[in-house]
């Protein structure tokens, strides 16, 4: 069991890394498509809120599961 | 004689206990009708503080304002969580519960747009922000507060009543402003009315005051405080400290995140999916979502008593589990229950009425087309076309593409159906209890008292007030993204195979898009809690 939850931690560290450039992108793709104020409204609260909440955890997260950090609370 | 006064002091403990479970019941009850009658009346509060040109513009305005009040929560949490590990439980929820009273109230006083301008939305949002920040402080004050007091063995259950108070204050809240709504008539509502559930807060927690006033310390906090034990600084200790801040993460990932969507799905996607996606009218849609929540809210007592013999983790993880595996199909349902498409319409009944009126220097030209179809389900449309006199501005606005009708659409369903979406809600509301009615408990006893208040409610307003807050927002963006060309939903596809449904022409909205938001995060957060989480019940050391 301790080593599927470190081998999960790289997967959560990986997600919490691959969600910037995946959110940045889409951001700057819709936002030029349509430079609305809702456009704006919209991805400055998921670029400045959620994502950066989503990145930190998952990435922290990942890391102490990956040292085994988690192995003993089980 | 012994046996004797055992007893009478077991009765006095269970007795005390009821005392501070309702006097802590009540006053976060209140908060959160303050808190959600500003959700529930967001179209009104958009057509009052925002500009009207756009309405997507302005719902999705209020639905910024409504994030950050949302977002702000985690703030509160930290602010007044770190209040109540240094000076005390009992006066910190106190200031918290005067602030959302005093905000709520300030907010039925404001003058509209109209009125004073840009200060209109600028005042409402700062009052928004201030009734955040209360919330944050209020809940991990009051679940605290209860465990503290609770004995080993029944904290699942004693907390579980802390855990209803966020639905029924929903249920006040809709019930508050369908009574006053059907009392002033729908215009005299949507002008003043709304006003009224806002400044009859004032009076709501003038009574949570007083009765919280008479409330003691909680016990294990002032033994620590008696002893010189509290925590010099409960934030350092609760997020720089390694085995503290990884509690705080497992708690956030694999619990509140998951546990936060669903409850927003549940309740408030739910209303709006009703209102906006199925064009329920107001007050039906309203009824349907109060009675689930009614005859649903039992159930937070019962998973949080369950916990307390099963364990915490299994009953949240399964509440995820089934409304990830079942939302789809539910919400689908849902739709094609209130479809107009899936019913014969009865064309003889069919009126159209058209009437004309000048307003100022506007000619307003309003169409009501009325249906009724073969079950029993009437449909009503008005157009509310505004024209200016002036030939040079209606040129203008034509030019502009500006010059279309405004539409509402009601429909009205048949009792039938009426109950099979009560069900379909109450179904949704069910998972709310499996995740939500334990969550108290969970939270309380992985973290020490001397930076419990801190260190739960972090991670419970993260959860709640930023995932499952921003659920409305997201969902309403996927809806809206999903009438892009070359878009397409592996939720929506996936009901379409099984049901044999042909999915939704090019260029409309998918319903079903904006689950996939609460879907995926309720997806990660139970993979993570079932691996990560305990399955603890309640021998926890709550020193």
């Amino acid at each position: 069991m301790s080593a599927i939850k470190r081998l999960f931690g790289i997967l959560w560290s990986l997600m919490g890394v691959g969600i910037v450039p995946l959110v940045i992108m889409r951001a700057m793709e819709e936002i030029g498509k349509k430079p609305s104020e809702e456009n704006w409204i919209f991805w400055s609260i998921v670029i400045v809120v959620l994502m950066p909440i989503i990145s930190f955890s998952l990435i922290t997260f990942g890391v102490f599961a990956l040292k085994g950090e988690y192995d003993v609370i089980a | 004689m012994a046996r004797n006064v055992t007893n009478v002091s077991q009765t006095e403990e269970v007795s005390s206990t009821r005392r501070v479970i309702a006097a802590s019941s009540v006053g976060t009850l209140i908060e959160w009708y303050d808190f959600y009658i500003f959700g529930t009346l967001a179209k009104i509060i958009s057509e009052q503080f925002f500009p009207k040109d756009n309405p997507t513009a302005a719902l999705l305005a209020t639905l910024a304002t409504f994030a950050a009040g949302f977002v702000i929560r985690p703030f509160g949490a930290l602010f007044f969580g770190r209040l109540g590990d240094l000076i005390g439980r009992k006066y910190t929820f106190l200031v918290t519960l005067v602030i959302m009273g005093g905000s709520t109230f300030a907010i039925g006083l404001v003058p509209g747009y109209k009125t004073i301008g840009f200060f209109a939305p600028a005042i409402v949002f700062v009052l928004r922000l201030l009734q955040g920040l209360a919330l944050g402080g209020e809940y991990g004050g009051a679940a605290t507060y209860v465990a503290e007091h609770s004995p080993d063995g029944q904290r699942g259950f004693w907390t579980s009543f802390i855990q209803t108070t966020a639905t029924l204050g929903l249920f006040l809240a809709l019930g508050v402003i369908l009574i006053i709504r059907q009392t002033l008539g729908v215009e005299t509502f949507a002008d003043w009315g709304w006003r009224i559930p806002f400044i009859l807060s004032a009076l709501l927690v003038g009574v949570s005051v007083f009765i919280r006033m008479k409330m003691s310390e909680s016990p294990m906090f002032a033994k620590m405080k008696k002893e010189g034990k509290t925590s010099a600084n409960p934030l350092a200790e609760s997020f720089k400290q390694k085995d503290n801040l990884k509690m705080v993460l497992i708690a956030l990932l694999g619990a509140t995140a998951g546990q936060g969507v669903v409850w927003y799905t549940g309740q408030f996607y739910a209303l709006s999916f009703l209102q906006n996606t199925c064009n329920v009218e107001f007050v039906q849609s309203n009824m349907i979502i109060s009675i689930a929540l009614l005859i649903g809210t039992p159930f937070f007592v019962v998973f949080g008593a369950l916990s307390d013999k099963i364990g915490r983790k299994y009953i949240m993880m399964a509440g995820m589990l089934v409304a990830v595996l079942s939302y789809g199909p539910i919400y689908n349902s849902m739709y094609d229950n209130a479809n107009l498409k899936n019913k014969i319409e009865v064309v003889a009944k069919t009126t159209v009425e058209t009437k004309e009126a000048v307003k100022g220097t506007d000619n307003i030209t309003t169409t009501v087309t009325k249906k009724t179809f073969e079950d029993g389900t009437t449909y009503k449309e008005t157009k509310k076309l505004t024209v200016p006199l002036d030939e040079a501005k209606k040129a203008e606005l034509a030019a502009a593409g500006k010059l279309k009708p405004e539409t509402k659409k009601e429909t009205i369903l048949p009792e039938n159906i009426k109950y099979k979406m009560i069900g379909l809600v109450l179904i949704q509301v069910i998972f709310v209890t499996m995740v939500y009615g334990p969550i108290a408990a969970f939270l309380v006893e992985i973290f020490p008292t001397r930076i419990r208040y801190t260190s739960m409610s972090l991670p419970y307003h993260i959860g709640n007030g930023v995932f499952g807050g921003l659920v409305p927002l997201i969902a309403t963006r996927l809806v809206e993204a999903s009438k892009e060309p070359g878009y397409s939903n592996p939720l929506t596809n996936l009901i379409n195979g099984v049901t044999g449904h042909i999915g939704t022409p090019a260029g409309q909205a998918d319903p079903l898009a904006g689950l996939m938001y609460p879907i995926l995060i309720a997806s990660v957060s139970f993979v993570i809690g079932m691996l990560y989480i305990s399955n603890k019940t309640n021998n926890m050391d709550v020193e």
